[in-house]
């Protein structure tokens, strides 16, 4: 009988850690599905993952939680900025209650959630050579975030002014001086060589960035139990192998960022989770956030 | 083509006209803005590029639509722009049909995306994206009207499409 | 690939050919495959609007052809063109000369080959024809020639779109393209001064130096506008998408301010126009985003890189493959249309074979700029045969020595990629 056709669409490029592990996925239940993974944002346009999917003209997608958090107001507060404390929060979370909470009110979008997909801790790189320890010292500091309301916030969140770019303008833009720095895991520094044309990295830490490996839900409840276990299975291995390959690299490149000449730092990252929870908590955000959830949240961190 | 249209049908143009020329002059200022903003003022904003990408979408559907002349349309001419007038005539019916056939049997379910994309707001400014996308709902209308136009010429013999290999450099690149 | 795949190449091609606009075979072929599928037919409208609603780069499109527009209107093309006379009008063949000169500073402001023989284009046909001095099929011919070079030379719309497709940074891409350019612009000079002596065209009046620093004052606006470009994009003010509006503004200021040639009334004629033109183009780039789709869910890319990957190309034969291919699709298929969906089935292959993206770029821009003077479908063709009013034919065999010289052009920016690399190396670019 015919294999039921799981086609995934991901922005992530071809060469990412990620793709691998959506290799493996693919490779891992091909008894079972027929798994097409259409990455660089080739399949749907980036943002469009979560609705081609609840239209179902998708059945799989890398979904970012800003995306969900523009239909589900409650997911918001996975993308403020403090939230995890690191990669084994964002697991533990969503292995709790909290997570089931946040995994039912997805269900009810028509979105199974299979995984948060960790992709590396966001640090703040900057071209001028100033010494950053608080928010303070960002201010005035001109600095690129992803465009839509909830990434400018986080910009200022951290004390910058947020400004929009096209990824790919970011190199120049830091050549130029038209932008102060800009904020990004530590591989995406490395693969846009934006260490080129910057002076340091200021480990600020201040998101856990993770995408949710999402499918439909309809075709979820579909699958019988053996279906369900063989991808659920497949998914968990490989985006484990993918968490701690993240974290090896991370680890790696700070080193290699000082080899090349830039100063890399931690600056009072108390002085800025205060600051920053505080930006929240007086922003439109919170207002949509479950009760109690922020410390429930926090509690999980060890 | 020659003679001089009526004057609610001059009014009519106008407007048609005027709604993509204001979106681009509209896009103009807040490109400056931005600039201003950020290189100027030291504090940039986010919601001009939400601005500038909806009036993109809506200079370009609304203008192939609704303010759309046939010959400000890019077409393959090496052979329609060769043939007898006779053999044109069914060329444009054949087109026309296939057209017309094609958006009015998908106008259903583009109607069905549209409207559903209400479940989702524009970032900045908290449009509903059925609002923004329902320019191709207009669009796709409006084609199937002007098309179906072309049809009746066609079919009555009273149009036959001029050379539009002549119209191309006159008309929507130069003045 | 499916057979219904083939039904929706085939529709595309068949309802092309007879007629229909080119973005409605597309976006019609998409639904069309799209219903043989049985799939849901909004597909192709939702992959056209969240395209488009997610390219922000696309956006120096309209702001590119509003600046363009508003210099031929407001007279900066005429005193470029006194200045280009006064300059090299002197030489044989000189109107010729004029012709690439003006060219290679109005591509410095403009981001579109179309606007450019539309523009300087018309202009200098007139004056190259009027007295018979040279055939109008000649004229129309270097004016098409020269117009390719347009968007070689920054700023250019081919170049935002590949960019677009491929991830590549404008500004990088921007600077790749000046070297060819300029290169073209000598190769174009070269071959109008050997078919000057082969046809004996005229010399123009020596224009008396003492006019020069009149002539040359008057053209400052208009000659400082590549700098205002340059320095707003690579001082830091804006991004090459923003430089587009800047350009704009310049233009702007000038023909209202400084040459007083533009009123309100026709400043609202050009924005009109600017729209327009703007829909026409951009509706083609509609099109290809919904066949993208077709091409994509059809895994044609992995097709073709699975066919080139066992024939075990070297770089260079794969780059003249692609040349060879893309210069026959160029007679065939509209610019945007080889950039938006064929560049993607090409680039994956050319990544793993360790080709640059920038090189890549220049070399795919370069050609199918040069697809839009190729007969049967060339864009610049019909635009300058409906200014020249000379036919096709005659004006295709004054065409042929410079198209050419211009292949062999592209020959030579293909086999040397430092030709494209230094300018962006020099300015930091690691590839
Ligand atoms: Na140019
Ligand atoms: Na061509």
């Amino acid at each position: 009988q015919d294999m039921p056709t799981l086609r995934l669409s991901s922005v992530v490029s071809d060469n990412d850690i990620r793709a691998e592990a959506f290799a493996e996925i693919a490779e891992a239940v091909s008894g079972t599905f027929d798994m097409q993974v259409f990455n660089g944002a080739t399949l749907v346009a980036q943002g469009s993952e979560m609705t081609s999917i609840q239209r179902g003209n998708l059945e799989m997608g890398l979904i970012a939680p800003q995306t969900i958090a523009e239909q589900i107001p409650e997911w918001s507060i996975v993308t403020s900025a403090y939230l995890f404390s690191d990669a084994a929060h964002l697991q533990a979370t969503f292995d709790s209650d909290v997570g089931d909470e946040l995994k039912a009110l997805a269900a009810d979008a028509g979105i199974h959630v299979l995984a948060p997909v960790y992709f590396g801790t966001r640090q703040v790189n900057l071209a001028p050579e100033i010494d950053v320890q608080t928010p303070e010292d960002l201010n005035g500091i001109t600095m690129r975030m992803p465009g839509g309301d909830a990434w400018q916030f986080l910009g200022e969140a951290i004390g910058a002014n947020p400004t929009p770019l096209a990824y790919a303008e970011v190199y120049t833009a830091l050549q130029t001086g038209a932008i102060d720095g800009q904020d990004n895991p530590l591989p995406n520094d490395y693969n846009m060589k934006f260490y080129e044309v910057t002076s340091q990295i200021v480990l600020t830490g201040h998101l856990i960035g993770f995408d949710v490996l999402g499918i439909s839900k309809e075709l979820w409840d579909g699958f019988t139990p053996e279906q369900q276990e063989t991808l659920q299975t497949a998914v968990d291995a490989a985006i484990a192998t993918s968490t701690q390959r993240h974290l090896d690299r991370e680890a790696e490149l700070v080193e290699f960022f000082r080899d090349e000449g830039l100063r890399v730092y931690e600056p009072d990252r108390i002085a800025f989770r205060d600051y920053a929870q505080q930006k929240y908590l007086e922003s439109e955000f919170a207002a949509s956030w479950p009760e109690g959830m922020i410390d429930r949240i926090n509690a999980l961190a060890e | 083509m020659s003679s001089s249209p009526s004057r609610p049908t001059h009014i009519l143009r106008t407007l048609a006209d005027a709604v993509p020329a204001t979106l681009l002059a509209v896009m103009f200022v807040c490109f400056i803005i931005q600039v201003f903003m950020r290189y100027v003022m030291d504090s940039p904003v986010g919601w001009t590029v939400e601005v500038c990408v909806i009036a993109w979408l809506w200079i370009l559907l609304w203008g192939q639509s609704v303010s759309a002349e046939e010959q400000d349309e890019i077409r393959f001419d090496i052979l329609y722009g060769s043939v007898s007038s006779g053999v044109r005539r069914w060329f444009r019916i054949v087109f026309s049909l296939l057209l017309v056939g094609i958006y009015a049997w998908s106008l259903p379910a583009l109607w069905d995306f549209v409207t559903f994309m209400k479940i989702q707001d524009t970032s900045y400014l908290d449009i509903p994206f059925s609002w923004v996308y329902s320019v191709a709902l207009i669009f796709s209308v409006v084609t199937i009207l002007r098309y179906l136009r072309i049809l009746w010429g066609a079919a009555r013999g009273t149009d036959t499409g001029q050379s539009s290999v002549d119209e191309l450099g006159r008309k929507d690149f130069t003045e | 690939m499916s057979w219904e795949f083939g039904a929706a190449v085939a529709m595309i091609v068949l309802s092309a050919i007879i007629g229909l606009p080119i973005g409605h075979a597309m976006l019609a072929s998409s639904v069309f495959y799209l219903l043989l599928q049985g799939q849901d037919m909004s597909i192709a409208f939702e992959q056209m609007l969240t395209g488009l609603y997610g390219s922000y780069v696309l956006l120096a499109i309209p702001l590119f052809i509003f600046a363009a527009d508003l210099m031929n209107v407001g007279s900066l093309s005429d005193k470029l063109l006194d200045f280009c006379r006064a300059l090299v009008g002197r030489f044989r063949g000189g109107l010729g000369h004029v012709n690439v000169v003006s060219s290679l500073i109005f591509s410095g402001m403009s981001g579109s080959a179309i606007a450019d023989a539309v523009g300087m284009g018309r202009i200098i046909i007139n004056l190259m024809t009027k007295d018979g001095k040279y055939p109008g099929a000649y004229a129309g011919a270097i004016t098409a020639a020269s117009a390719i070079i347009g968007p070689i030379i920054p700023p250019s719309i081919p170049m935002v779109l590949y960019a677009l497709v491929s991830d590549t940074s404008i500004g990088f891409l921007f600077l790749g393209g000046v070297a060819p350019g300029l290169i073209l612009g000598i190769l174009l000079m070269t071959m109008n001064a050997w078919q000057a002596r082969i046809h004996d065209y005229p010399v123009e009046e020596p224009v008396p130096l003492r006019e020069l620093p009149g002539i040359t004052l008057r053209a400052v606006p208009a000659l400082l506008m590549p700098v205002i470009l340059l320095v707003g994009i690579y001082g830091g003010v804006t991004t090459p998408t923003e430089a587009a509006a800047l350009a704009a503004l310049y233009a702007f200021l000038v023909s209202t301010l400084f040459y007083r040639s533009v009123s309100l009334r026709l400043a609202y004629e050009t924005v009109r126009n600017s729209a327009k033109s703007t829909a026409a183009v951009g509706f083609l780039i509609a099109g290809a985003l919904a066949f993208n789709y077709v091409v994509t869910i059809e895994q044609v890319p992995n097709v073709i890189r699975d066919a080139l990957g066992d024939t075990e190309l070297t770089r260079i034969t794969f780059l003249l493959l692609v040349n060879v291919i893309l210069l026959l699709l160029g007679c065939l298929l509209e610019a945007n249309a080889i950039l938006l969906v064929i560049v993607p089935i090409f680039l994956p292959t050319a990544v793993s074979l360790g080709i640059d993206p920038v090189h890549f770029g220049v070399i795919v821009v370069v050609n199918t700029m040069i697809g839009l003077a190729t007969p049967p479908y060339g864009l610049l063709l019909f635009v300058v045969t409906s200014i020249t009013r000379s036919p096709i034919r005659e004006t295709i065999r004054h065409l042929l020595p410079f198209l050419a010289i211009m292949i062999a052009g592209l020959g030579i920016i293909t086999l040397v990629p430092d030709i494209v690399l230094w300018l962006p190396r020099l300015y930091g670019y690691g590839g």
